[in-house]
């Protein structure tokens, strides 16, 4: 019984309405007329009722004959036959041109005539077209045609048409746009013993709906009871703004290096050939570039580069510069150091930044750079990516504390505190080295790249320090984080996958 | 980075010990090597190193694991057996390809696997190290088809005829760049040059047309053929040098007698190969400096020698087939690595520094998250697009791009100047997805005015009733919240509806255009509900303001 109680306090005014006129086998029009409820309020109860297990919603097709566009105007006017019969039927002979029809309507009427014998045509000595009705044509007027009766009777439904009605239907469907016939839901309702139980209940009215201003100012919630909700009940589901998946990756692993003690960095998008590789060691004519393939620009072609510091980035490729080594022992093309193109690594800003006059050592500094490679875009490739890299300069610094650098960031990055260092390859490094650490989740993965920047590369740029550099392979972390199998996803535009992302915590 | 095949027992068999798959992954490590497939027997491994092509063959992978198992140390110099033989070099080479090294060898076999392993090593070096042949070719013949002396020089395309390896029939030198598959691939090398390389033999047979292809006639060699000669050309000497070295040592390791030839230039004769006898000097203090180590100088020396160098009183032997050592941090790199990079202490950084962004970021962050606030989803886009979407598709003309000389794609062809283009293909591309879709995305452009680049933010609402009020209100918004004071001047600009499009100018400075979309530009994105925005200049305010 508490049930039924609580099931009561439920109903929203809408069903409460609508309930004391249920039936067995009710319509929704039976119901519509009975509770004076409209159509979308009824239908409203009755999903509701049925959401509640008061009652069941059966839904039937059937095919309904009603009034086409030409069909209302004849029900109104008459057929056109039967208006062109009575012009001429109490007449001996008509011209065709005096018989006051539409245009349109004359020969669907002549043509209706003709078929059921009701009219003579001839043409008179001036060869003008003239009618007149037979005797058969002027007892048709005597009473009303099966289509007249047929069109003041619709709608109809189809299925339960008399043999005249059927003839009727028969005729007037060949006919332009008289009838058409609509396939209508019925939707009819049986009450469930559930249903039939609550209906022997009082349904009193004294519930409260919404909470308004009213309601409080007068007090009225003490003396009523609050009509409960179905809570469960599924909302339209919202979509309001977030950050982007990836963006939000990137500012997380921002404010993680910025927490370490590493300042940003940063360089143009286009570069030229000096700070691009030039500047970092990386020889004009040699097979590591092989893997920078670049996209250069179509114009301007070259830029402007300070000529004292270029003097000295040429002197130690050709000759070390005074590092103690040899060099790359080959001449430095000073034209084409001046080649600009789209950032290719981050290491460029990297070398801006030793260079620059405000840079702090002891320091440290991160970068999150977008570079362009030319590569063909797939699922593992994009054209257009980011790198996360820097360095740290200090007097004193060895190999022992890139290792302790390279365990900083296994743990900050991978949440891991078991890794390998391992001898790796870069041109601008030596000593050269890669972090490989085993994610919980992921297993072991490349994690970063480091080394000692050599003295080829940091000596033309002004710096006497030893130079820890480092980057770490941020997009796969992200992908993982993410739960991107796509590389493209990272910069997705599908609004769908954007608004269904879950965001990082 | 190239990847070379090999079969286990056979490095087994050069190293003389038997190595499982775990131990050989393990000195690996020491050459920057991993084994990237194994398929039965046989093993594939990718080497980090570009500058080091010793190690794309297992000869030479053989001979660092001897020296890092303590099997063989020091460093490792071959006998030379002394010939007649001898290549002359004419002056007509200088312009197109001027240096050339050689030698041949006999005393063992060539079976299919080894002869398989040759055109590895040929492949690999030629490719990545001799820069696509440019830099360095490499050719090996049958030794008892050639008679001595060789004669290395240019001649004109269409004087001389020869069958091409694998082909045939004769073709001229010029026929060969024009129709054979490997003329045409390299072509490009020979470009503008009037004479074509060509190494022929005292019975005027041609050995090969140098860097393009061989001959038939001596260029083929043969499982069962035991002597054989090589020669390497190329407008780098050093590396053409290197290149016989490195092939003179992986000869000799299978059991090949190394023979010298004499290079004759115009009487200035040298033998080949021509071996470095190369060495550097290196201070143990200096290591350990850069390592974080304590090591004695005998250890070092005990290191080096594992590493297949000599030390000698402070100066390290380098052999004489590795060119990559330019300053002593290269051979302190090898002593860590023998050392073992795991076994170097580990140590923290030890001064303290203040991490920090720049002022901009800080204030565009400020920005999205006001966007955010408002309801507007975060997009984040390509840089790179084209001048039909950035200009054309937004019926306005182009305001100075930086275009991409030889693009993959016509796609991604240019750098974006900025954002609400992108945001409008997005909406064009999302047409099932439910409305209102209100978006933005902050991001950098560049223009081609100075090469400048700037931070951006475009922000569009798209639905059914979006309007300017509704745009306008987010603007203010945001303006509201980092205190800008604005003002909204009228303005032309054809993405827009004429008389619903404003210049958003604060201090008398433009910074953003807002308005409701021209519907010409929603057509062409195949809209069809109003769509408004606007698109500010977050780098051009940031300075403004902060004056």
């Amino acid at each position: 019984m508490d049930d039924i109680k609580q099931l009561l306090a439920s109903l929203h005014p809408l069903e409460r309405k609508a309930l004391p006129h249920l039936k067995e086998g009710i319509s929704l029009k039976e119901l519509e007329k009975a509770s004076g409820l409209k159509e979308i309020e009824a239908m409203r109860a009755l999903q509701w009722m049925e959401n509640k297990g008061i009652l069941k919603i059966n839904q039937a097709l059937k095919e309904v004959v009603a009034l086409d566009k030409n069909g209302v105007e004849y029900r109104e006017k008459g057929l056109p036959e039967i208006r062109f019969l009575k012009q001429i039927a109490d007449k001996k002979e008509l011209k065709v041109s005096e018989i006051q029809i539409p245009k349109d309507e004359l020969n669907i009427a002549i043509g209706a005539l003709r078929q059921k014998a009701a009219i003579n045509l001839r043409k008179d000595e001036k060869g003008e077209l003239v009618v007149s009705a037979t005797e058969h044509g002027k007892g048709l007027l005597k009473k009303e045609s099966m289509e007249e009766a047929f069109l003041k009777l619709l709608p109809l439904e189809l299925s339960s048409l008399a043999p005249e009605q059927k003839f009727a239907y028969d005729s007037l469907s060949k006919r332009r746009e008289i009838i058409k016939t609509d396939v209508l839901k019925l939707r009819t309702a049986s009450i469930t013993d559930l249903g039939k139980k609550l209906m022997k209940e009082k349904v009193t009215g004294n519930f409260i709906e919404a909470i308004t201003p009213q309601v409080l100012r007068d007090e009225v919630w003490k003396n009523a009871n609050f009509r409960a909700y179905d809570i469960k009940i599924n909302v339209p589901k919202i979509f309001e703004g977030k950050k982007q998946h990836y963006r939000a990756f990137i500012d997380n692993v921002r404010g993680k290096l910025i927490s370490m003690g590493f300042r940003e960095m940063a360089g143009p998008i286009v570069e030229s050939d000096f700070w691009d590789m030039d500047a970092l060691y990386m020889p004009q004519f040699h097979s590591a570039r092989d893997i920078h393939d670049a996209y250069y620009i179509k114009d301007p072609k070259y830029g402007v580069i300070d000529e004292a510091l270029m003097k000295k980035v040429k002197a130690a490729h050709e000759n070390g510069f005074g590092t103690g080594s040899r060099g790359w022992k080959y001449t430095f093309d000073v034209l084409r150091t001046k080649r600009l193109l789209l950032r290719t690594q981050g290491t460029a800003c990297s070398a801006r930044k030793l260079s620059s006059k405000d840079i702090q050592i002891p320091g440290k500094y991160f970068g999150i750079t977008r570079c362009f490679r030319y590569d063909v875009v797939d699922a593992t490739h994009n054209c257009d990516f980011n790198q996360t890299e820097g360095f740290v300069a200090e007097e004193g610094l060895t190999f022992g504390h890139l290792k302790g650098m390279l365990k900083m960031f296994a743990e900050e990055f991978a949440q891991t505190e078991t890794i390998r260092i391992v001898p790796d390859y870069f041109p601008f490094t030596e000593p050269s080295a890669g972090l490989m650490a085993k994610h919980p989740e992921m297993g072991w993965i490349e994690l970063a790249g480091s080394g000692m920047f050599r003295p080829e590369m940091t000596k033309p740029l002004g710096i006497d320090v030893p130079v820890i550099a480092w980057g770490i392979g941020i997009d796969r972390l992200a992908m993982f984080a993410l739960n991107i199998k796509d590389i493209r996803h990272l910069f997705s535009h599908d609004l769908n996958v954007l608004r269904q992302m879950k965001v990082m915590y | 980075m190239p990847t070379i095949t090999f079969d286990i027992n056979d490095l087994n068999k050069l190293v003389g010990k038997k190595l499982t798959k775990e131990k050989i992954q393990e000195l690996l490590d020491y050459s920057k090597g991993e084994i990237e497939a194994v398929n039965g027997n046989e093993i594939s491994v990718k080497s980090a190193d570009t500058n080091l092509p010793y190690l794309w063959s297992v000869e030479g992978i053989a001979i660092l694991f001897k020296g890092l198992l303590g099997l063989e140390k020091g460093l490792k110099q071959l006998k030379l057996e002394k010939t007649k033989d001898t290549v002359i070099v004419d002056k007509s080479v200088k312009d197109v390809r001027p240096c050339i090294a050689a030698f041949s060898v006999k005393g063992a076999r060539v079976d299919e696997y080894l002869l398989k392993q040759i055109i590895q090593l040929q492949e690999k070096f030629c490719h990545s190290y001799g820069m696509k042949r440019l830099k360095v070719a490499v050719g090996v013949y049958n030794y008892n088809k050639i008679k001595f002396p060789v004669y290395y020089k240019a001649v004109l395309p269409e004087s001389v005829q020869f069958m091409p390896l694998g082909f045939k029939r004769e073709m001229t030198l010029g026929e060969i760049i024009e129709s054979h598959p490997t003329g045409m691939e390299y072509a490009h090398l020979l470009k503008g040059f009037k004479s074509y390389p060509l190494l022929v033999d005292s019975n005027k047979q041609v050995l090969s047309f140098p860097p393009i292809i061989n001959s038939e006639h001596s260029g083929k060699v043969l499982p069962g053929d035991s002597e054989l000669f090589f020669e390497a050309t190329g407008n780098d000497r050093g590396a053409v040098q290197l290149a016989a070295n490195i092939f003179a040592f992986a000869f000799a390791e299978r059991g090949f007698k190394i023979r010298e030839v004499t290079i004759d230039y115009s009487g200035k004769k040298e033998q080949s190969p021509a071996f470095f006898n190369d060495s550097i000097k290196l201070k143990a203090e200096d290591a350990n400096k850069l390592l974080g180590l304590n090591l004695k100088e005998t250890e070092v020396k005990h290191l080096l020698e594992k590493f297949r160098y000599g030390y000698d009183k402070g100066k390290v032997l380098i052999p004489d087939y590795r060119r990559d050592i330019m300053h002593p941090v290269d051979v302190i790199e090898d002593i860590g690595i023998a050392y073992g990079y795991d076994k170097i202490p580990l140590r923290s950084m030890k001064e303290y520094t203040l991490g920090g962004t720049f002022p901009i970021t800080k204030f565009v962050d400020k920005a999205r998250e006001l966007a955010v606030g408002m309801g507007y989803q975060e997009i984040y886009s390509p840089m790179l697009c084209n001048a039909n979407l950035l200009y054309s598709q937004m019926n306005v003309e182009d305001f100075g791009t930086v275009e991409i000389e030889t693009p993959m794609t016509e796609l991604f062809s240019c750098v974006r100047t900025w954002i609400l283009p992108q945001l409008m293909e997005l909406l064009s591309s999302n047409k099932n997805a439910e409305y209102p879709q209100r978006i933005f995305e902050q991001g950098m452009v560049t223009m081609k005015k100075d090469l400048k680049d700037f931070e951006r933010m475009a922000v569009v609402t798209a639905h059914t009733s979006a309007s300017f009020t509704e745009i306008k209100q987010a603007l203010d918004f945001i303006m509201n919240n980092l205190g800008v004071k604005y003002d909204i001047e009228n303005t032309v600009h054809h993405s827009f509806i004429p008389g619903r499009v404003g210049r958003v100018v604060v201090n008398g400075k433009g910074v953003a255009y807002i308005g409701e979309m021209h519907p010409k530009v929603l057509a062409n994105f195949g809209l069809s509900v109003p769509v408004s925005a606007f698109e500010m200049n977050l780098t051009d305010l940031f300075e403004t303001i902060k004056k």
